[in-house]
């Protein structure tokens, strides 16, 4: 890496050779203006904001275009560029309608961000405006040509990014606008990322849209809870709603770079669904009856403990799954495995076809925490069985107790027959979850556990890299974390000798405990995580 | 006068009979500079372009030998010649007059240039509305290709170079090298970012020479006649002959050939014959729609690149639109920035959006609703135009409404106090 000496604004900096100008100056301290420039998409220079200056040069230089080279004196607070960038401001808004008041951009809008902050405050031009009617342009976003300032962002993500010209800039001169190729929807998965990074009020995202002003979410970050990626996202939600109102993609190089798919950025919808599981139940005959935790930890741990006493810890089925968290995957097998010496301990797969973009994957593997299950000891020991056997074996007779750390449909855990039949035979079927299924409905014991937003947590991606979740909303009617339920259940079962307060602490007690983790700690994963040891063995799971 | 011993060059056999044809060129010498240039290195070819002080036709004014010197000389990757024959420059006609009369004068020149940098393939680009020169050039490939002077092992010399048109779809952008270049690979014309520049980068991402039509056409001579022959003809760093197309209100329109550095008004008074009805000259745009107009009593000039940028204007492509006192400059300037507007590319912000602004602001002012402030924003516009664009257009759209309202800034302002055009309207139309 060859390092260059340049000035900006007299402040000296060595930078690597090539660095443009804007993150040049970054690295300085200093800001210049960008529109369409985007580190993750191609330099096209033509929203002409970012002029600076050079010494010794005449005219000015698009800071976006322009590689530093050694001994450049870069100036970006002479009166020559202050004029160029007021002066293209005056230029972006003669067509703008100026209607930051009910756009859904306003309060996060590039546009109207350096408009505050340099641009003229009353527009010379005395014309009228050339105006478009909006337009729907896919499952996910709405196009205003108005607001436009054809930065070409969105038309370079789709083509860079996804691969896919589904939206291109037609026509000419101040009649040029962005629309989609033959007026066909945008239909790559990516493609709500241009809501994220559309500079202005444009093209904004149809599910978001007027549900809140940006002012009034806080922003939490994440990971996505959708495959194993573990793309990092920004959690935006109503404090005072207790509601989440969207996604957004959280810059991490080593994960996602800048960008998500449009499945993790919808994917908070279902924690909100009504059909949520609020209290503990149990089956009754003809029904079900809420119970109070109270009442169903220590029924529940007993009930177990009996089964395990008359017929051992081979009766006890235990399926976990890779959408919790490593603290809870890790308690888990402190409980059942390591606690009552359960070896049928296993989690089922979801695989599904992985979308493979130009410069994006949607991977296939759906589970969060595939890989953090496996290394946390959710997997059968001592010749245990797997899900599909345990299923089996229920079905048979010879598993008596069936305990599932998530619901889902039948078939996810073996032929729907077997399963069906195996939830009728067991002595106890327990289910933790967030939403009723065809597991839940047959269970003896249903417990509300919580969703990736309600509580603190690791996940560990597909290549190793452990990322912290964050409990986001205030827990709603009696759902519990997940990792409580376990610890509860534990301290009943009287093999967890004391309950740890919180994530935090269980997660320093997994990293001593665990090889792979060893060193890692809330601390050293920080906002953007960090990988396990030996990150790249043991890549493969299940 | 010197103009009165000029003999034509470019155009010396463009009056005969089927002087487009193959037969007629060939006649009078044609190709024979090819034969000779193929017998030399293209160095040699280079440096004698260089020498001959030959600068590009097409309104920049740019050194050819220069230009294909950049091209690097390394032979492990291919490099492109590309004409541009994509003349859209209101007031220019001068190179369609070589694509209909003599094609293969610009083939020949072309070929010259391509063994020169290296090329095997060359492109010519040529507007779409030049229907009947596409067939004819096409017809020219043609012939040359079976004369065997285009295509493989070209007259025996090992050399081989494919000539292929390209017809474009009519956008004055892609007269812009970097547009011509987009366009040719089927893309958008917008213009590139610079640098790198085409001879480094150019087609298809390779070295590449954008060449004007009238300039190739040059080359040929220069390799007969030597660079100091052409150097002999016009001013100091200006030199060789000049296809200057005058129009507007003359006499006698059309394409003269003469010398660089001949006298504006020697050229409207003596081959364009003067202005009809003996009416006084009241402007001149001297080398096509974006070069900056000039008063009646500025035109005792040399029309050549040095002189003009001296005067405050542009040599563009050496073809001046003549306007007489009823021309009204207010919608001279109007029809003008229509046209930037209409061909602005829409790819960076101040062209895009200052261009039809301008040409808002001047209607306004032919149409009596101005103010003097208006005046004072469309100065300011084309300021914040100039010097901020990708690509010179958005000079060449700042420069024309600047130039009038400057030069003219009276009218103007009777046009302002008035409230009316006080020509009504003048000879022009509305265009169209």
């Amino acid at each position: 890496m060859a390092l260059v000496k340049v000035k900006i604004d007299g402040r000296e900096i060595s930078v690597e050779k090539g660095t443009n100008l804007i993150e040049a100056a970054k690295l300085a301290g200093v800001f210049v203006p960008h529109f369409c420039y985007h580190p993750g998409l191609p330099v096209v220079g033509v929203c002409r904001i970012c002029l600076c200056e050079l010494e010794g040069r005449p005219k000015l230089v698009a800071g976006c275009a322009t590689p530093v080279e050694e001994g450049m004196h870069v100036v970006t607070r002479s009166p020559k560029v202050t004029d160029a960038r007021r002066a293209v401001m005056e230029f972006l808004l003669i067509h703008h309608p100026l209607d930051c008041p009910v756009c859904d951009k306003g309060g996060e809008c590039t546009l109207q961000d350096y408009t505050m902050l340099m641009g003229p405050s009353k527009s010379r031009f005395r014309f009228e405006k050339i105006t478009w009617p909006e337009e729907d342009v896919g499952g996910k976003l709405i196009l205003n040509k108005n607001r436009c300032i054809l930065c070409m962002r969105c038309v370079n993500l789709c083509k860079e990014v996804a691969g896919q010209d589904e939206i291109a800039v037609l026509n000419r001169g101040e009649q040029t606008f962005i629309g989609t190729v033959d007026g066909r929807n945008i239909e790559n998965e990516l493609a709500g990322n241009i809501a994220d990074i559309c500079p202005v009020g444009a093209l904004t995202s149809k599910d978001f849209r007027f549900k809140a002003r940006p002012w009034e979410l806080t922003n939490v970050p994440s990971v996505c809870p959708h495959c194993s990626k573990g793309c990092n996202i920004v959690v935006g939600y109503h404090p005072r709603r207790n509601e989440i109102l969207r996604h957004t993609a959280r810059t991490n190089m080593d994960v996602n770079q800048w960008w998500i798919c449009d499945r993790g950025r919808g994917g908070f919808h279902f924690l909100h669904d009504k059909a949520r599981l609020l209290a503990p139940a149990r089956k009754v005959d003809g029904g079900t009856r809420t119970v109070s935790w109270n009442q169903a930890i220590p029924e529940i741990a007993s009930t177990l403990r009996e089964i395990i006493v008359r017929h051992g810890a081979r009766a006890v089925g235990v399926i976990g799954s890779g959408t919790l968290t490593n603290e809870e995957c890790y308690l888990a097998r402190a409980v059942f495995r390591d606690g009552l010496g359960i070896t049928h301990i296993d989690f089922p797969r979801r695989p599904q076809p992985e979308v493979a973009y130009k410069k994006f994957t949607i991977e296939g593997d759906k589970d969060p925490n595939a890989r953090g299950a496996k290394l946390c000891g959710v997997t059968p020991v001592d010749s245990g069985l797997g899900t599909r056997d345990m299923m089996r074996a229920a079905a048979e007779g010879t598993i008596k107790a069936l305990v599932f750390l998530r619901g889902g449909p039948l078939d996810l855990f073996g032929e729907p027959a077997i399963v069906e039949r195996a939830l009728g035979n067991v002595d106890l079927a327990l289910v933790i979850d967030i939403l009723p299924s065809a597991v839940s409905e047959r269970a003896h014991w249903v417990l509300p556990g919580v969703s990736f937003a309600e509580k603190d947590g690791t996940f560990t991606n597909s290549k190793g890299r452990v990322q912290r979740i964050r409990k986001v909303l205030t827990l709603r009617g009696d759902t519990r974390e997940d990792w409580r339920i376990l610890q509860d259940l534990g301290t009943h079962l009287g093999v967890l000798t004391a309950a740890d307060p919180g994530p935090e602490r269980i997660f320093d007690r997994l990293a001593q405990a665990i090889p792979a983790f060893s060193g890692l700690s809330y601390a050293t994963l920080g906002e953007l995580g960090a990988p396990i040891a030996d990150a790249t063995a043991d890549v493969a799971v299940g | 006068m010197l103009t009165a011993t000029f003999e034509p060059v470019i155009t010396r056999t463009m009056g005969l009979p089927d002087s487009h044809t193959l037969g007629v060129y060939t006649k009078y010498g044609g190709y024979e500079a090819l034969v000779m240039a193929l017998q030399k290195p293209p160095d040699e070819i280079i440096d004698l372009v260089k020498r001959s002080g030959l600068r590009g036709r097409g309104g920049a004014g740019f050194p050819t030998g220069t230009k294909w010197g950049f091209v690097p000389k390394s032979g492990d990757q291919p490099k492109y010649m590309c004409v541009n024959a994509d003349e859209s420059e209101p007031g220019a006609f001068k190179d369609r007059l070589i694509c209909q009369k003599d094609p293969h004068q610009l083939l020949e020149g072309t070929l010259i240039g391509s063994y020169a940098i290296g090329a095997n393939r060359a492109y010519i680009y040529i507007r779409g509305e030049f229907a009947r020169e596409a067939r004819l050039l096409e017809a020219a490939i043609e012939e040359a290709h079976e004369a065997g002077f285009v295509g493989t092992n070209i007259l025996g010399s090992g050399w081989s170079c494919e000539v292929t048109m390209y017809v474009g779809a009519g956008a004055y952008i892609c007269g812009e090298e970097t547009g011509l270049i987009e366009s040719l690979e089927g893309k958008r014309g917008w213009p590139r970012l610079k640098p790198p520049f085409p001879a480094v980068v150019g087609l298809f991402g390779r070295p590449t020479v954008v060449n004007n039509v009238e300039t190739l056409a040059c080359v040929p001579h220069i390799v007969k006649r030597g660079a100091e022959w052409f150097r002999s003809i016009g001013p100091e760093r200006n030199s060789g002959p000049k296809l200057y197309g005058l129009s507007g209100h003359v006499n006698r329109p059309g394409v003269f050939e003469l010398p660089m550095g001949i006298s504006l008004r020697e050229l409207i008074d003596e081959y364009g014959e003067g202005v009809p009805g003996g009416r006084p000259v009241k402007g001149v745009i001297p080398g096509g729609a974006s070069c900056p107009v000039l008063r009646g009593d500025e035109i005792d000039l040399p029309m050549d690149f040095d002189s003009l940028t001296r005067a405050g204007s542009l040599f563009g492509t050496g073809t001046p639109i003549v306007m007489d006192d009823t021309t009204c400059m207010v919608r001279a300037a109007w029809i003008t920035a229509r046209f930037f507007a209409h061909e602005s590319c829409g790819q960076c912000t101040p062209c895009r959006e200052g261009c039809g602004w301008l040409q808002r602001l001047l209607w306004k002012i032919e149409e009596g609703q101005g103010e003097e402030r208006d005046l004072e924003t469309i100065l300011s516009v084309t300021d914040q135009i100039e010097g901020n664009t990708i690509c010179a257009l958005g000079d060449a759209a700042a420069w024309p409404a600047r130039g009038f309202a400057k030069k003219f800034r009276d009218e103007f302002l009777q046009h302002i106090r008035e409230k009316r055009c006080p020509l009504d309207g003048g000879s022009l139309s509305d265009g169209d």
